[in-house]
């Protein structure tokens, strides 16, 4: 069932087996996965359905350097579903390699490998809705995708891993139905979780403060609890609950929030390809079962070892919008529509260039010498993105001249010194709101550059094109200031790692040193990989739930009934 | 042939015998050395009209047992039911069979047993269905022999609600992968092991009023064997279906369909009712380990059935 928290009157306690705070994707498919096994269920979610101002003034805070990162109100939706309202869809599995200790990045390792994860992809998959879990551009199609660059056959690359594409699902519209239907969950709306209160010997969590819209407060107990609450939000629950652990909740090791990585992503060079238009394809293939697919250029791993890189993969892409150098009509007409387009997707597409009366006149110009383009492009967006239910995934406009574009997204290594704490400032609760202080290091700026160097190489050697750098571009440290952290992408500040002195969360996702606090979600990963975190977080929720699932079963071996779930006045 | 002296074909009255049940229930009569099938439809030779007493009477002399594979409209099949039982007081059958459907549940969710009453609201057709098992329950209650198999939907070569519907409707990409609307539980009865759980009801002992439900095992959603089924149709690459196409098809189109149908003879173009719409909603599991622990009934997997279906193709699939 579905309720507002609004109804529940002050000074109550709701109690419930498990208790699942956060209603994104982590939180909805713990919900799920755990019902169907039986177990009572309450999550709970701050925000409502959909995204409402009162909810989202709750992420308000402070970032330390904001030509580097979002505000933190930004890419964070308070709302049933999370950030799956608003993203892209983007989905790839986070590779081996992401997994292991790396002799030549620091704190990487995580105390478990890819295959405790991979059993839990096909699901991750299917919940996402991109389809089979087959992401080799061999087998994701029969007979093949079609070649990205036709003769191509790098060195220090692999051509054959693929991304697939969600519809993009927003969690919450899409399995709201299920949560509404089953008898051992409740979800309550508008229910937002102010502070831990853990045990007097902090060995556990004995209850939340929950306060609801109207500020009535009333409490949770439960025998479990899982945070998934993001990458921002979960240090702050965790280092805002302080009152009996000083440093608040698992931080003994002032671990909490520290390792806050995001991804180094942006668009970079200019590849002129030899050749007509049929020796290159940058767009989507759709697999069978419907799913748009897209081939990567990724870093190989022996590479990465090799040469002491960090993880990172390059995407073809058009020419950038804003330069009104592509003289291509619907690249012009996006920039022009840059108003309609939200910000979380226009600082991307746009944003990297002052708009300025001139630059406005030459891309109207632009979109006016192009006429049949641009209404094509805008009939195919109508068609393919606006009105379909599975959307186009992005922009693909082919060049006239095979000139692309790079789109690259790296790894970024973790650093101790980039971190999420506490602000000055206090939300409608009292409670502080967060800062964000983020920093890459000289070897995520070395990942791309290297990386870039060496797809220069590989490109030239074989007489594909040639690949180049703006003027302004040839520091690459430049291009990452530019674009600055990739945006939504909250990774690292509750890690997992093998044990409390290097990390917040054990192998099964258990915060060290307490019994039953859990944290599901992206401040889980240890590192961050090339990969979109989405898909990873919903098959870490996966194997969570299977994990509480054999330690309720274990324990407790409580049998689960709508009445394990109960409303009581103190 | 010395067997046939031997162990003489014991002959099985099959009502509804021309339909996509009825009919595959005499070709495994005719192949079995146990049994003889006495085909009974309109078509059959001679013709019988199971809804006239006096034919169905004259029919039941000298069987051994009936399969009542009656379908059509919720007249015809409470009508040939209630002549069945009447029939069979005067004249008893060792046994019936009588095929029942999964319809009978209603809207009910969950793990669904035999013993699970009806939820409402329950379409026309699990209404009649309801009926007719009444009626031979209170046969058995009268002292006759009857089994009551509650097939879910059965699917194969042939059949034309699960195979040629849903194929027509894949092939046009008017369903797909309907999202939140295809998340319930699909139970589907692969035609061969319906037609052996029938077999095997003939006779097992000591069955009189017990009730069965028989499906196939399939562990998965209405959208993942539509995925699955448009792969093997090679209806590909499956559409995603929008809330608003389908709101279109259930409330705008079906009905038109079903109006015109009224006043002119349409093509053969499927529409997409409000209640198969609820079906592919509905989150309800049918167990039949009753009748796999009873009556041996076979669990074809559904790649298996896929398999089996797209090599006997119809002209559907071609």
């Amino acid at each position: 069932m579905i309720q507002d928290a609004g109804e529940i009157v002050r000074d109550a306690i709701v109690h419930a087996e498990i208790c699942i705070v956060g209603g994104g994707p982590a939180g909805i498919t713990l919900a799920m996965t755990l019902a169907r096994a039986g177990h009572g269920v309450l999550l709970l979610e701050s925000g409502d359905l959909g995204a409402r101002d009162e909810a989202q003034d709750l992420n308000a805070g402070e970032v330390a350097d904001e030509s580097l990162h979002s505000p933190p109100d930004k890419y964070r939706q308070r709302c049933l579903g999370g950030a799956t309202s608003i993203w892209g869809g983007r989905c790839v599995p986070f590779d081996p390699i992401d997994f292991k200790a790396r002799p030549w990045i620091d704190h990487s390792g995580w105390p478990i490998g890819y295959d405790e994860v991979e059993p839990y992809y096909a699901g991750a998959n299917a919940l996402c809705e991109a389809g089979e879990f087959e992401y080799d551009a061999r087998l994701a199609i029969q007979g093949g995708m079609r070649p990205l660059l036709r003769g191509f056959t790098p060195r220090h690359f692999d051509l054959n891993g693929i991304e697939r594409f969600s519809c993009p699902t927003n969690f919450g519209r899409r399995y709201e139905a299920g949560l509404r239907a089953a008898g051992n969950v409740r979800v309550l709306l508008r229910a937002t979780v102010t502070h831990l209160q853990s045990s007097r010997d902090g060995s556990r969590i004995e209850s939340l403060h929950v306060r609801n819209v109207r500020d009535i407060g009333f409490s949770v107990t439960a025998d479990q609890f899982v945070l998934a609450i993001g990458g921002i939000e979960t240090p702050r629950l965790m280092l805002t609950s302080n009152d009996v652990q000083t440093n608040g909740i698992g931080n003994a090791n002032d671990l909490v929030g520290r390792f806050y990585m995001c991804h180094i992503a942006g668009t970079i060079g200019s590849l002129q390809v030899n050749g007509g238009s049929d020796q290159v394809w940058h767009g989507y293939d759709v697999a069978p079962d419907g799913t748009y697919c897209r081939r990567r250029i990724a870093l190989r791993p022996d590479v990465q070892s090799a040469m002491g890189l960090g993880n990172a993969v390059f995407r073809l892409h058009h020419p950038r919008i804003a330069d009104p150098r592509h003289r291509t009509g619907p690249l012009s007409a996006i920039f022009l529509a840059q108003k309609f387009i939200s910000y979380e997707y226009a600082k991307r597409l746009v944003s990297d260039v002052p708009p300025t009366p001139a630059l406005w006149m030459r891309h109207g110009l632009n979109a006016v010498s192009d006429p049949i383009s641009t209404v094509r492009f805008l009939g195919h967006w109508l068609r393919d993105r606006t009105l379909a239910e599975r959307k186009f995934p992005s922009i693909i406009i082919r060049p006239r001249t095979n000139l692309f574009s790079l789109d690259f997204h790296a790894e970024q290594v973790p650093n101790p010194g980039s971190r999420i704490t506490l602000g000055s400032a206090v939300d409608i609760f009292g409670n502080r709101q967060v800062r964000i202080d983020w920093h890459y290091t000289r070897q995520d700026v070395e990942t791309v550059a290297r990386s870039f160097d060496l797809l220069r190489d590989d490109i030239a050697r074989q007489a594909i094109g040639n690949l180049s750098l703006a003027a302004g571009e040839r520091d690459i440290e430049d291009v990452v200031r530019r674009d600055g952290a990739y945006g939504g992408h909250h990774i690292g500040t509750a890690r997992m790692a093998a044990s409390a002195a290097s990390g917040v969360i054990d192998r099964d996702c258990k915060v060290f040193g307490i019994n039953n606090l859990y944290v599901a979600g992206s401040a889980a990963f240890s590192t961050s990989s090339q990969a979109n975190p989405t898909l990873t977080i919903v098959a870490l929720a996966l194997r969570l739930a299977h994990h509480l699932n054999s330690i309720v079963n274990r324990t407790s071996n409580v049998r689960v009934t709508e009445q394990s779930m109960v409303v009581s006045e103190l | 042939m010395p067997d046939t002296m031997e162990f003489p074909r014991k002959p099985v009255l099959v009502l509804g015998a021309s339909g996509f049940i009825g009919s595959r229930v005499v070709a495994a009569l005719t192949s079995s050395p146990l049994y003889r099938p006495v085909a009974a439809s309109r078509r059959s030779a001679p013709a019988v009209d199971a809804t006239d007493p006096k034919a169905v009477s004259g029919a039941l002399r000298d069987v051994d047992c009936v399969v009542n594979c009656i379908a059509g409209d919720n007249r015809t099949m409470l009508r040939s039911t209630r002549v069945l039982c009447d029939a069979a007081r005067i004249s008893p059958p060792r046994r019936i069979v009588h095929i029942s459907s999964m319809a009978v549940y209603g809207a009910a969710t969950g793990w669904i047993h035999e013993d699970k009453p009806p939820v409402a609201p329950i379409s026309s057709y699990g209404q009649a269905k309801v009926e007719c098992e009444r009626i031979v329950s209170k046969y058995v209650e009268d002292g006759g022999d009857a089994v009551i198999l509650r097939p879910t939907c059965v699917f194969g070569a042939g059949s034309p609600q699960w195979n040629t519907r849903l194929a027509h409707l894949l092939k046009a990409r008017r369903i797909g992968d309907l999202g939140s609307a295809g998340d319930g539980h699909c139970n589907l009865a692969f035609i061969d092991d319906v037609v052996a759980g029938i077999l095997a009801a003939l006779e097992a002992p000591d069955l009189a009023g017990r009730v069965f439900n028989i499906s196939s095992s399939a562990d998965l959603t209405w959208n993942e064997f539509l995925v699955v089924f448009a792969k093997a149709l090679g209806a590909t690459p499956v559409r995603r279906i929008a809330p608003r196409m389908l709101q279109i098809e259930t409330k705008l189109l079906a009905p038109l369909l079903r109006a015109a149908a009224k006043v002119v003879r349409l093509p053969a173009i499927e529409a997409i009712t409000p209640s198969l719409a609820a079906l592919w909603r509905q989150d309800i599991q049918i167990d039949c380990s009753a009748a796999v622990a009873t009556l041996m009934l076979p669990q074809t997997t559904v790649n298996q059935m896929l398999a089996a279906t797209c090599r006997l193709q119809e002209p559907a699939f071609s």
